[in-house]
């Protein structure tokens, strides 16, 4: 049984024009040890869909979905107490933007032992509550790679490097040792050197703890590195999901596609200075969402069935959605 | 052949001051030579904090370097003489979003290096506008629109347009690609390349992205500290790298490629 599994999640935002899908029949599993990645640009909703599973979505905004499962129990069903209780221990979020997210008048020791809840200190006497905190916070900060713990958690956000304030994000997103870990692109805006550093720390997290990685980012060199699975988004529509290396290997999406020979890496045979293959046209905004399959006005397959939503459909492991797939034309 | 542009020597030094008792911090630019002809395009890569924007602002002149000597054509470029680096070395920069005017039109956003470098009369500059728009491929009638009515790769759009409209022979950009999503980001590269070949621009930018630096660029030039550590072709930097940090950085890209 899959950790987390999403079917058919909807979401509707109230616009000035009435109600907007922001999602659109999106799925999403996870497994247990499974490090997911979650590709798209921006405005596909990627932030949405993990704000949809960590619940925090404004309550005027409809939300449904055919399944929404976390270990079988429904997450849209259940009461305000029992989500928070699996998102306490189970579920732990790496917001974007590591240094905005944290608070800027409180060192970093104060907000890391803060969220040591009473439950994991040993039975002790109240006064020695604090030193057990700090031992805990140390060896967190220890195992996610921090040399100079203590120079860390007496310092605030504003004095530490961009790539140890996010090692102090997963530190504290370990401390009630989840089964999942959601990183919201966690290698923005980052040098090569310290990126490989922080998928390395993750990569090494999901081996030795068995922790789950739902791996949120547009950055394909980083997600192709340490990715098992991969589901692509555009425009709160999942077009394609499956295993990274067939993914890689043989796209059936346009839109997977364009986005693979977006990034130059990928492709050794091609000369230097030649022109990149890529999709026309921008990303639409929400109040101007084309209907049917919302790649339609971009893609250079479309055609007139296009303007119907396409329904999903599987080869093995690998599911797809669109009318007329890459490999059709080999037929 | 004398380089479209050549760099000898360049040096900058910045003391900040922190109260009467603190030593006060110093940073070192340089000495940092380099060299570029028509149509080339030069990388910038590098830590944060190693110096690329600052000498990104050197050569565009909005810092004043403190020795050393910039050579556009063979031609001494002094830092007073803003007309003639102002005509020929033009810069993009990195927030397409923050650095264009959100109350004026786009048009009068292109026309003002116009207005202040050159003496074309109105209607010669609205033909040039139109002109330089559709140059970066938008349409005449975006010059109608504000900052607003726009996405991110036509704003990227449009700070190259305000940096091509008087014909420069140099284009600085400080991360033209950083804020910009996979799709779109493969256009305006195809966009620069294209432009390059067409009008033979020297291009200089910054990058963190490797893969695009080795893509795009004939030379690459490695900052470290404020120092120049490595410099030459790009083949030959990505196959061969010399200093040590250039070979943590080739590595850590090659290990993530082959994945």
């Amino acid at each position: 049984m899959p950790l987390l599994d999403i079917k058919n999640l909807t979401l509707e935002i109230d616009a000035a024009g009435g109600w907007i899908k922001a999602l659109d029949m999106v799925n999403l599993t996870i497994d247990s040890g499974e490090i997911r990645a979650l590709v798209g640009e921006s405005g596909s909703g990627k932030s949405l869909i993990v704000k949809a599973i960590v619940g925090a979505i404004p309550e005027h905004w409809r939300i449904r979905a055919d399944r929404m499962t976390w270990k079988g129990r429904d997450l849209l069903t259940m009461s305000v107490a029992e989500r928070r209780i699996i998102m306490r221990n189970d579920i732990a979020v790496v917001f974007q933007d590591p240094i905005n997210s944290l608070d800027p008048s409180a060192s970093l020791g104060q907000q890391l032992m803060e969220s040591i809840p009473n439950q994991l200190l040993e039975k002790g006497w109240i006064w020695n509550r604090n030193q057990q905190r700090r031992q805990i916070a140390t060896k967190l900060l220890h195992k996610v790679g921090i040399r100079e713990a203590e120079l860390c958690l007496r310092s605030y956000p504003h004095e530490i490097a961009d790539d140890i304030c996010q090692k102090f994000m997963i530190a504290t997103a370990l401390v009630s040792a989840p089964r999942l870990l959601i990183a919201d692109d966690p290698t923005r805006g980052m040098e090569i050197t310290t990126k490989t550093q922080i998928l390395k720390l993750m990569t090494q997290l999901n081996k030795t703890r068995d922790l789950s990685i739902l791996f949120v980012s547009h950055d394909l060199l980083a997600i192709s590195s340490m990715a098992d699975t991969m589901t692509v988004l555009y425009c709160g529509q999942t077009v394609e999901s499956g295993k990274m290396t067939q993914l890689r290997k043989r796209p059936l999406h346009p839109y997977t596609k364009a986005l693979l020979d977006s990034a130059p890496s990928f492709r050794k045979d091609l000369p230097p200075k030649s022109t990149l293959t890529s999709l026309n046209g921008s990303i639409p905004t929400f109040q101007h969402l084309p209907i049917g399959c919302r790649l339609g006005p971009r893609c250079p397959r479309a055609q007139k069935e296009c303007v119907k939503v396409p329904n999903v459909r599987r080869i093995h492991e690998h599911y797809y959605s669109c009318h007329f797939p890459l490999h059709r034309d080999q037929q | 052949m004398t380089a479209l542009l050549a760099v000898e020597d360049l040096t900058f030094t910045d003391v900040k001051t922190q109260g009467w008792f603190k030593r006060p911090e110093k940073f070192n630019l340089g000495p940092i030579n380099f060299s570029i002809n028509a149509g080339e395009t030069l990388a910038i890569i590098g830590d944060n904090g190693s110096g690329k924007s600052l000498l990104a602002k050197l050569l565009v002149g909005a810092e004043k370097p403190s020795g050393g000597t910039i050579l556009l054509n063979g031609q001494k470029l002094h830092y007073n003489n803003i007309k003639q680096r102002c005509l020929n070395i033009r810069m993009v920069f990195q927030h397409s979003n923050e650095s264009l005017n959100p109350s004026i039109t786009l048009g009068s956003i292109i026309e003002e290096p116009l207005k202040l470098n050159t003496d074309l009369e109105p209607e010669a500059r609205e033909e040039k506008v139109k002109q330089t728009l559709s140059q970066v491929g938008l349409m005449p009638e975006h010059r109608f629109f504000y900052r607003h009515m726009l996405s991110d790769g036509q704003r990227q759009r449009i700070g190259l347009a305000r940096a091509l409209v008087l014909d420069p022979q140099i284009i600085v950009a400080d991360e033209p690609f950083a804020a910009l999503d996979p799709s779109v980001r493969s256009q305006t590269v195809n966009l620069i390349m294209k432009l390059q070949r067409e009008l033979g621009l020297g291009f200089i930018f910054i990058s963190h992205n490797l893969g695009i630096v080795r893509h795009v660029s004939d030379r690459t030039l490695i900052m470290q500290d404020g120092m120049a550590i490595e410099t030459g072709k790009t083949d030959v930097i990505f196959n061969w790298p010399k200093n040590e940090y250039t070979q943590k950085l080739v590595n850590a890209y090659q290990t993530m490629v082959n994945a």
